[in-house]
């Protein structure tokens, strides 16, 4: 190799301290970094610990008592199996007491040296203490990581993001989140892009929650079952949860490279048989570590039960039949890009509605049985009680403090058992509230609210707390399932799973790989019958089901007015929200003369719904008013009736505005009225400078989630119109005089002949579809007979589903007034659509 | 993730390895290194004076850029031939990969050690060709030398972008941004790894130190 010097040489000179003649020509000003927060190595694990934003004590308590906890639940089984002389305890050895005759605890509890002696004797004992130890210093390791981290978050909040502690519960997240893209600016926490968006922040934060909710969206995961006896059954505990993830995502040998970036091989299509082969055997691998540990995660798992929830059953025994959401409901109900807190305040709205829906279907046998067991139960323990305030000598006796006990758990159980006497048996519209919260729904659940099967289905989303993941059942059994269902259903999986990576990995810059529906991009993974028929090229293996990514594109627009979708989206969304704001614009003009009597209001409202599906159905075939803006207001007046929100909501919104005569209906009234303000009154607010400060984000958010539900509410409720147009065209002919009576029947007939959604699949269809995906990830999707004759099947709805949408249109502008006599409008709506339309 | 990497391929035959990796780190490293810098008393700086040196390969129709700073080319002479070894003693089709990271560090509190933060990656892929006549030889010569004169280009253009670069920093900071060891130039901290693909992925180490790393962070 020759070298030739150049030109452009160095100065030696420049060794000294400066270059002669140069010391004012070339003078510098280092930036420096002031603050540490440029540049982040790991932004996920960065942005997550700033999304649970509980500060900072609360954090480091937190964890400080659950490794106390593990310390005493150990030492205190120890203690229990081996230092007490449980003879003593049962009072069949006598202590022989100088002073008194009263047995003490102490005198209960083995001398310490013959209680190490009989703890160094036995092995077990020995085993589970090394192991527990193992497992605490583990955690004790996690726990000195886990607090630097939050000490940093701490404060990043204090220095970067301008955020006291004390503060910091009473700031909302989408506060926060501004303030995260306001410091990108400055400081560049990301160095890809100059600008951060909200969908950036959610994406990092939510990588794998995503992919595992489009898991079970696409019905990947095997969580549901048909057993012999119990039929169909959803299991997912947080164990196999976490199995999953540890395959998935993070374990060793996991598809994912770090926590941004699926390994490269599994991004290319050319080895996946081989790599599912070594999926499957990886799989097997923790299924059996699974199946080796499983007697200590039991043995845990039952303690910890224990020591948690006795103390809880019995306080309040009616604990064991009350009810929660499910791991599996949540993970069925949750949008993409849906942060925790996000998800369990949309829940916990629906929660009273759901336990509602769910006590209307208590069997009148159960009632009789539980009301005379109650009596008897009763009976006997006021007898019993009665004798011990008389006397209390009458505890002394033997077992009477257990019977008042047990007596008491019964009589509690029993009550749980008796409908409360005043509850009215409305189902239907008890679905819709709940729908207005959760947002997804079967198809096959509309119309059929009365049935069992809807409830069970139900049931599997809204489980007792006493079966499902919190406590007792499930979890308990989880460890000797999992690993059954790893090695036996998952495995089979694998190559379904390695074509789903692959298919729905996309990198997006300045995120890394991301799951594509989390994109929420509407053209590609939009389902025609939800709204985007025409806008959608996503084949039936890319199209989420339920409306999945319409619903969650929605959610994530209204939940972040700032954030600037593709233009696809935008058109969507625009389309969308005018729509809604048309149906309810009407109604706005008369919020004013509503708000005074409003509770009267929504009553007679729900007096003359009657059964309201019916009422919808028949004035929807009428054609006079147009039936989805009565399904949306006949959920939203029962919301409206529910929820006090909804009501102080209602009365900001409303604006002195001349009245529009309105021969409406009082429901549609309410409803719209709802709608309107709901929708208006955020408008307004995100555009005026005056409403800001932590009060307006609070009440934005609120007002979010109401116009998310009404959003929800017409999505189903279009969806419904779509699909129906479709199925019954045929059946509809002729039938237009016909009264509501035989139309209900054909109606529930057209809902039972519709193809189901394949997340809440009948056996048949569920067959069906995995050969569908079978055959899909054989093909690549689009030339495969099978999937070719599933389109065949679908296809004509879109047009027919089209020429629904547009005849309800028309339909529904007949008694509405044009677009002309907007004019006539005060002029401050405008303004309002106006601000609508710019967002 | 937080870090751009861009990715290099080339393909040539066994004797010309080691000048195609030194001829396209060089062109990087040209781009990412300053002249030192001289801190005065009022917290300015100012920045001496860097030369540039052409060298001329002799397997390829190649003349490549570098600093003139013995030291920084002893450096990575050293890499690329270790790399080249590797390549050489795997036995296999040859393939490879050698990248080029620059860092940050910064400053951890005392249980950890400092941290050490990529902001830029350059992977260089190398497929290794063995050529049957002279004649293919001297065509490949050619060919070879056209490619890097591409990729010195795709160099430039990358690094010409605005993108992130780490602040310059004061005197206190400057170990954490540049490597001050040279005496005659100061490039951004770099550091330089290879892997061959027959290896199957990452070494054993960092295995281990993702492993524990990953069950930290649960």
């Amino acid at each position: 190799m020759a070298h030739f010097d150049t030109e452009y040489q160095r100065l030696e000179a420049s060794y000294s301290d400066s270059p002669p003649g140069e010391e004012n020509l070339l003078v510098h000003v280092p930036e420096g970094s002031k603050s540490p927060w440029h540049h982040i190595e790991n932004l996920d694990l960065f942005f997550q610990r700033i999304s649970f934003k509980n500060g900072f004590t609360c954090m480091l308590l937190g964890e400080i008592f659950e490794l106390v906890q593990l310390v005493f639940v150990v030492a205190f089984t120890v203690f229990l199996a081996n230092c007490v002389d449980y003879d003593i305890l049962f009072a069949n050895k006598f202590v022989n007491h100088t002073d008194s005759s009263k047995v003490t605890l102490p005198d209960a509890f083995l001398p310490v040296d013959v209680c190490s002696a009989r703890i160094r004797d036995s092995v077990l004992v020995i085993f589970i203490l090394i192991i527990s130890g193992v497992f605490w210093l583990h955690r004790l390791v996690k726990f000195i990581y886990n607090i630097c981290c939050y000490w940093e978050i701490r404060s990043f909040y204090i220095n970067a993001l301008k955020m006291s502690m004390t503060d910091l519960p009473y700031f909302t997240w989408q506060e926060v989140q501004g303030r995260i893209i306001e410091i990108q600016k400055e400081h560049q926490i990301c160095i890809h892009k100059k600008e951060l968006t909200e969908l950036d922040i959610y994406h990092r934060i939510l990588r794998f929650k995503n992919y595992m909710v489009a898991m079970v969206n696409k019905s990947l995961l095997p969580v549901r079952f048909r057993l012999p006896l119990l039929g169909d059954t959803v299991f997912y505990t947080r164990g196999l949860k976490y199995n999953f993830e540890l395959i998935f995502f993070w374990g060793p040998g996991s598809l994912f490279e770090n926590e941004w970036s699926l390994k490269p091989e599994y991004k290319r299509g050319g080895n996946r048989l081989e790599l599912a082969d070594r999926l499957s055997s990886r799989i097997l691998w923790i299924g059996i570590a699974n199946l080796l540990l499983c007697p200590v995660i039991l043995i845990w798992q039952i303690l910890y039960a224990f020591f948690s929830y006795t103390e809880v059953i019995k306080r309040e025994p009616g604990s064991l039949g009350a009810r929660c959401w499910s791991l599996y409901g949540r993970f069925y109900l949750r949008h993409f890009n849906e942060l925790d807190h996000e998800l369990m305040s949309r829940l916990s709205k629906g929660y009273k509605a759901s336990s509602k829906y769910m006590n209307c279907f208590m069997s009148p046998l159960l009632t009789v049985v539980a009301k005379n067991v109650a009596f008897f139960a009763g009976s006997i323990l006021a007898v019993l009680i009665a004798l011990t305030i008389y006397d209390e000598d009458v505890l002394a006796v033997e077992h009477v403090l257990s019977s008042i006990t047990l007596l008491g758990i019964c009589v509690t159980v029993c009550r749980s058992f008796i409908p409360d006497k005043h509850m009215v048996f409305c189902p239907e519209q008890l679905l819709k509230v709940i729908l207005a919260h959760i947002h997804y729904m079967p198809d096959h659940w509309q119309g059929n609210a009365h049935r069992y099967e809807t409830r069970d289905e139900f049931a599997q989303l809204f489980q007792y707390k006493a079966v499902s993941n919190v406590f007792i059942l499930e979890e308990l059994l989880s460890p000797v399932i999992t690993p059954f269902i790893l090695i036996f259903c998952l495995r089979r999986k694998s190559l379904e799973i390695i074509d789903f990576f692959r298919n729905f990995t996309v990198d997006v810059v300045g995120v890394g790989d991301t799951c594509s529906f989390a994109q929420m991009d509407v053209r590609q993974h939009g389902h025609p019958a939800w709204m985007s028929a025409g806008k959608t090229e996503a084949s039936i293996y890319q199209q989420a089901e339920d409306g999945k990514t319409e619903l969650s594109l929605m959610h994530f627009a209204i939940t972040n007015p700032h954030w600037q979708p593709p233009r696809e989206s935008t058109h969507f969304i625009s389309l969308l929200k005018e729509k809604v704001h048309r149906e309810a614009n009407p109604a706005f003009t008369s919020t004013h003369s509503l708000q005074s009597d409003s509770e009267p209001h929504s009553l007679i409202a729900n007096l003359l719904m009657g059964p309201p599906s019916l009422a919808s159905l028949h004035l929807g075939r009428e054609g006079s008013i147009n039936p989805v803006s009565i399904g949306v207001s006949e959920g939203a007046s029962a919301l409206r009736a529910l929820s006090p929100v909804s009501t102080s909501l209602h009365l900001r919104g409303s604006y002195p505005s001349a009245r529009l005569p309105r021969p409406d209906h009082p429901a549609v009234v309410a409803g719209r009225a709802m709608a309107g303000s709901g929708t208006d009154a955020r408008t307004i607010s995100s555009g005026s400078s005056a409403w800001e400060g932590q009060l307006t984000s609070m009440v934005l958010s609120e007002y979010a989630s109401t116009e998310m539900s009404i959003h929800a509410l017409y999505m189903h409720e279009m969806h419904k119109q779509q699909s129906r147009g479709e199925v019954s065209r045929h059946a509809w002919h002729g039938q237009e005089s016909d009264e509501s009576s035989e139309s209900v029947n054909e109606d529930m007939e057209a809902a039972r002949t519709f193809p189901r959604s394949s997340t809440f699949p009948t056996t048949s269809h569920q067959a069906g579809a995995a050969q569908q995906s079978g055959s899909q990830r054989r093909y690549g999707g689009t030339s495969d007979p099978v999937s070719g004759s599933f389109r065949a099947q679908r296809t004509p709805r879109m047009p027919m589903g089209g020429w629904s949408e547009e005849n309800q249109m028309s339909r529904h502008h007949d008694p509405v007034p044009e677009e002309g006599s907007e004019d006539e409008l005060p002029p401050h709506i405008h303004k309002f659509c106006k601000v609508f339309h710019c967002e | 993730m937080n870090c751009r990497s861009e990715v290099l391929e080339v393909s040539v035959e066994g004797r010309q390895v080691d000048e195609a990796m030194l001829a396209l780190l060089h062109t990087i490293l040209l781009h990412r290194s300053t002249g030192k810098f001289h801190y005065k008393k009022e917290g300015t700086y100012s920045i001496g004076t860097v030369g540039t040196q052409d060298v001329d390969c002799d397997f390829i129709d190649f003349t490549l850029v570098r600093v003139s700073s013995d030291e920084l080319d002893r450096v990575i002479r050293k890499a690329v031939a270790e790399f080249k070894d590797a390549l050489g003693n795997s036995g296999s089709d040859g393939m490879g990969q050698i990248s080029l990271e620059f860092y940050q560090k910064k400053k951890s509190r005392w249980p950890f050690s400092d941290e050490c933060i990529p902001w830029e990656v350059w992977s260089i892929k190398v497929n290794v060709v063995n050529l049957a006549n002279e004649q293919e030889r001297q065509i490949c010569r050619e060919k070879v030398g056209e490619k890097l004169g591409e990729k010195v280009i795709n160099i430039v253009e990358v690094i010409n972008r605005h993108e992130y670069l780490p602040k310059m920093p004061t005197q206190s900071e400057v170990y954490n941004v540049f490597d001050t060891s040279l005496k005659d130039v100061q490039p951004y901290l770099y550091k330089i790894t290879y892997q061959i693909t027959d290896s199957l992925g990452t070494s054993v180490s960092t295995t281990m130190r993702r492993l524990i790393k990953d069950t930290l962070a649960l």
